[in-house]
């Protein structure tokens, strides 16, 4: 008999073991595959002045994709070889040489993986036709995506692949040489040693984890921290910094927690939870550093999720925040259908230049009345009654960092008058464009102020807005070349940001996808394996009456742990990472995170109740 | 003498239709109060079977099993197990020790399943230890402490809670002669100082001679029971020797 026909009854015989293993060998392929099919695919590329930015995005998503699979492959290809230590032994036992069982292990590798590549291939060039699909449709594009099989996508997938292969070959290899017969007999009896709880471990751990909170949180435009390392650096040295301090935290925080418990003896000697503790405390290490790694990944996922969600979430609330009114422009009206139209006005304002200490700027003048009438007509529940000499000032694109707050000051004008600003609001009733800054006042002195040009602005509302593309279209079209400059329209500007925006959600939402299964299907894995480990322990337990409901309740609580928390140091620290994140674009988020974030944690809540099932199946099994 | 272990009729087949495998039939006896019981017969007589069956780790398929007055067969899964935490004691061959809790946590573990305060679990786990002499080892784990101290630790533990009923599956199979004689002593002392009702399954004659009595099972039957009455344990061990070579099969499992 050949090596290689032993390698491959092998796989045929053990079909059952080997399952899980190629089953996240095909996943990580049709992943990976999906994605740089996307990346190459024409159809994409055919679109509008987007598909630069999706280029980029994609290629730089691609090596965050890469860098995981190989993480998530290192990680399932240690955990199927320690299953098969026994087998590695026993050949070992009957005097088979290392080399020539590496041989064969080397031959087995290159099967599953010429098997997996295969299949991988193949799923992966259906799904990237239906994400094709989904892509376009986010977008707001009407593209028809036809079924292209890309070479460009089967090379690359191919070369990287077979690299990975061989590498968790070797790692296969170094297994055997490193194996000792002895370890057959002592195999996984003796616990690992528990690491000493250091106090200065866990400070320097808490110290690093604050030090990023704070910079994360700190303005990084007047923050010393992120003037010294650069706004390129400071994001990754938060992130270093993040990381160390989690895998520290974990390290010797969950021991010092774990054996203050186990000697707590009021609370640990009663029912199972000595059990729950002692079984979390005995693979400690192991525990510390894939509870750090699906932290990390958890954190990286919500953040990469919330954020992108956040700015398709605020596409929309931010074109309305600007533009208030469906269209708007300067000059005369056109005829357009009339359809859906809410209000159809033609205002008289005036264009003011303004010069005060801190710039000059062009501002629209509107009269009392008008705004009044134009807030009842979108729905703004306000009404101003504006003293002589005030003024009210809108300005819809106030942030307060760089912009300066006149609430209280006097605002002058250049012909020497002057206006008290009595309050400004952030939410205008005029198009920034072109309308920009507005000062509201009275309607006497509005017509006292006699040394502005008077201006003539087209303010149109529409019913179901978003969707008024053709109208749009039909106006812009029939206006001269300067009135187009001053043309604004809600449904263009969301097609537009949808355009950018949606791609991105795309891209984050795939790749939170990625790692959300990865993340569930590590922990998965490693709870299993751990759970083929303990069935000799729950089965004594059950010898000595303990009932299969409190095996449950102890399995339950020792599977929430390991779940809830990674799962907590996530969101804290993805909190963080989106506060740094809406500060740099302006926005609120805080909503669209939640929902985010509650959708993540459910999702994993279905991981959890199916580990717990999966683990108490394996224990009851062992009853038997 | 009400009877602490009554087995009425109990069978047990494994299988169905036509491959059907009978490990235990008809078996009936009855076991007293502070009685040391020991099970013999060879290999594949039933005798694991029959211990796991009266322990409610198995379930028979026919007749029944009265403990105190309680019949086992009526009861369901979790109600055994609750049983078992209450009423039995174990101790196995291969021990059955948890690796990851230390020897005295080992101990404490059915009685804190019990829900005992933890000052009445300290006062028990130190004189149940004492007792078995492995008082100096109480914070080791398993894996640092050798066969003999783990069996009179896994005894320590099946004996804590002060059991109406103790099942001894082969517990000096693994051990050597000095630790196995040093094992049965301490059961054995057990057994007439506090009264405590052991049933002690064995097919090494030597342990089996320090019971009180012995039920032979052949062929998943009761074949023979023998009392040692007033006779030394030497004299026992011969018995029980002549009784083993006339029944078969047993013999090579002596030498």
């Amino acid at each position: 008999m050949t090596l290689f026909s032993l390698a491959r009854k092998n796989i045929q015989r053990n079909l059952s073991n080997y399952f899980l293993y190629i089953a996240s060998m095909v996943f990580s392929i049709v992943i990976y595959f999906t994605f740089v099919t996307l990346k190459y695919n024409d159809d994409l590329s055919a679109l509008k002045q987007s598909s630069q930015q999706i280029k980029g995005l994609m290629s730089a998503s691609s090596v965050v994709l890469l860098f995981f699979i190989v993480i998530f492959m290192a990680y399932s290809n240690s955990f199927f070889m320690k299953k098969r230590k026994k087998e590695v032994a026993l050949y070992s036992l009957l005097g088979v040489r290392k080399q020539k069982i590496g041989l064969m292990l080397f031959f087995e590798n290159l099967v599953i993986g010429l098997v997996s590549l295969v299949l991988g291939i193949v799923l992966g060039f259906f799904m990237s036709q239906g994400l094709l699909m989904i892509l376009v449709r986010l977008m707001g594009y009407e593209v028809v995506g036809s079924l292209t099989f890309s070479m460009d996508a089967l090379m690359n997938t191919t070369g990287i692949f077979t690299l990975l292969f061989l590498f968790t070959s070797l790692q296969g290899y170094r297994v055997i040489y490193q194996f000792k017969l002895i370890d057959l007999f002592h195999a996984e009896k003796q616990g690992e040693q528990i690491p000493r709880a250091s106090l200065v471990a866990a400070l320097l751990g808490t110290a690093l984890i604050a030090f990023g909170y704070y910079t994360a949180a700190s303005d990084m435009f007047t923050s010393e921290i992120w003037r010294f390392f650069t706004v390129l650096g400071t994001p990754l040295m938060v992130i270093g910094v993040t990381i160390a301090g989690t895998y520290l935290l974990f390290h010797t925080v969950s021991v010092f927690v774990l054996t203050a418990l186990k000697r707590a003896t009021s609370w640990s000697w009663k029912g199972l939870n000595l059990i729950g503790v002692s079984q979390l405390l005995y693979r400690i290490r192991a525990n510390a550093k894939s509870l750090s790694i699906i932290a990390i990944l958890s954190a990286t996922t919500i953040t990469a999720g919330g954020g992108v969600f956040g700015m398709y979430y605020n596409a929309e609330a931010t074109v309305r925040q600007m533009l208030p009114n469906t269209f708007m422009w300067k000059g005369d009206t056109v005829e357009f259908s009339q359809k859906d139209v809410l209000y159809n006005e033609a205002l008289s304002v005036k264009n003011l230049r303004v010069d005060n200490e801190f710039s000059f700027f062009e501002y629209t003048l509107l009269k009392e009345s008008d705004y009044n009438r134009l807030a009842k007509l979108q729905g703004k529940d306000q009404e101003l009654h504006i003293a002589d000499g005030s003024t009210v000032l809108l300005d819809a694109a106030y942030d307060d960092r760089f912009s300066h707050d006149f609430t209280g000051e006097d605002f002058k004008l250049q012909n020497g008058d002057s206006f008290h600003v009595e309050r400004m609001f952030t939410e205008s009733v005029l198009n920034f464009i072109p309308a920009g800054t507005v000062l509201v006042v009275n309607d006497q002195e509005f017509t006292a102020t006699n040394d502005a040009e008077e201006v003539i602005m087209q303010v149109v509302g529409l019913d179901n807005d978003l969707k008024q593309q053709d109208v749009s279209q039909d106006i812009y079209k029939q206006l001269s070349s300067e009135q187009q400059e001053s043309f604004s329209s809600v449904p263009q500007s969301y097609e537009d940001s949808l355009a950018t925006v949606g791609a991105l959600l795309f891209v984050g939402s795939f790749l939170g996808l990625v790692f959300l299964a990865a993340t569930g299907s590590i922990i998965y894995f490693k709870i299993l394996t751990e759970a083929e480990e303990d069935q000799a322990k729950y089965a004594i337990l059950n010898k000595i009456g303990v009932n299969s409901k409190q095996i449950l309740k102890t399995v339950a609580g020792q599977v929430a742990v390991i779940f809830s928390a990674p799962l907590i140091v996530g969101i804290v620290h993805s909190a963080f990472a989106l506060l740094a994140f809406s500060q740099l674009f302006g926005m609120n988020i805080t909503k669209p995170v939640i929902l985010w974030m509650v959708a993540y944690s459910a999702i994993y809540f279905i991981y959890y109740i199916f580990t717990v099932r999966s683990f108490y199946k394996i224990v009851r099994q062992g009853n038997n | 003498m009400t009877p602490l272990l009554k087995v009425q009729n109990v069978g047990k087949t494994y299988g169905k239709g036509a491959n059907t495998f009978t490990a235990l039939s008809n078996i009936s006896f009855e076991v007293g109060k502070g009685e040391f019981v020991g099970v013999m017969g060879p290999s594949g007589a039933g005798k694991s079977t029959l211990l796991n069956v009266l322990a409610t780790i198995d379930t028979p398929t026919t007749g029944e099993i009265i403990i105190g007055d309680t019949n086992l067969a009526r009861m369901k899964d979790a109600e055994l197990a609750d049983f078992r935490r209450d009423n039995l004691g174990f101790i196995f061959q291969d021990y059955n020790l948890l690796d990851s809790l230390t020897v005295r946590e080992n101990i404490v573990l059915p009685l804190a399943i019990a829900k005992m305060p933890t000052k009445a679990i300290n006062a028990r786990v130190d004189r149940i230890a004492a007792l078995f002499g492995i008082s100096d080892l109480l914070d080791k784990y398993p894996y640092q402490i050798s066969g003999g101290q783990k069996q009179r630790t896994a005894s320590s533990r099946a004996l804590v809670t002060e059991p109406k009923l103790i099942f001894a599956d082969e517990p000096t199979g693994a051990l050597d002669s000095k630790s196995a004689t040093d094992l049965l002593e301490s059961l054995s002392d057990l057994n007439q100082t506090q009264a405590a009702t052991i049933m002690m399954v064995t097919h090494d004659a030597f342990a089996a001679s320090f019971c009180q009595r012995i039920l032979f099972i052949q062929d998943g039957r009761l074949s023979k029971e023998i009392h040692r009455g007033t006779l030394t344990r030497k004299q026992f061990f011969q018995e029980i020797l002549q009784v083993l070579s006339s029944i078969g099969g047993g013999v090579n499992d002596v030498i």
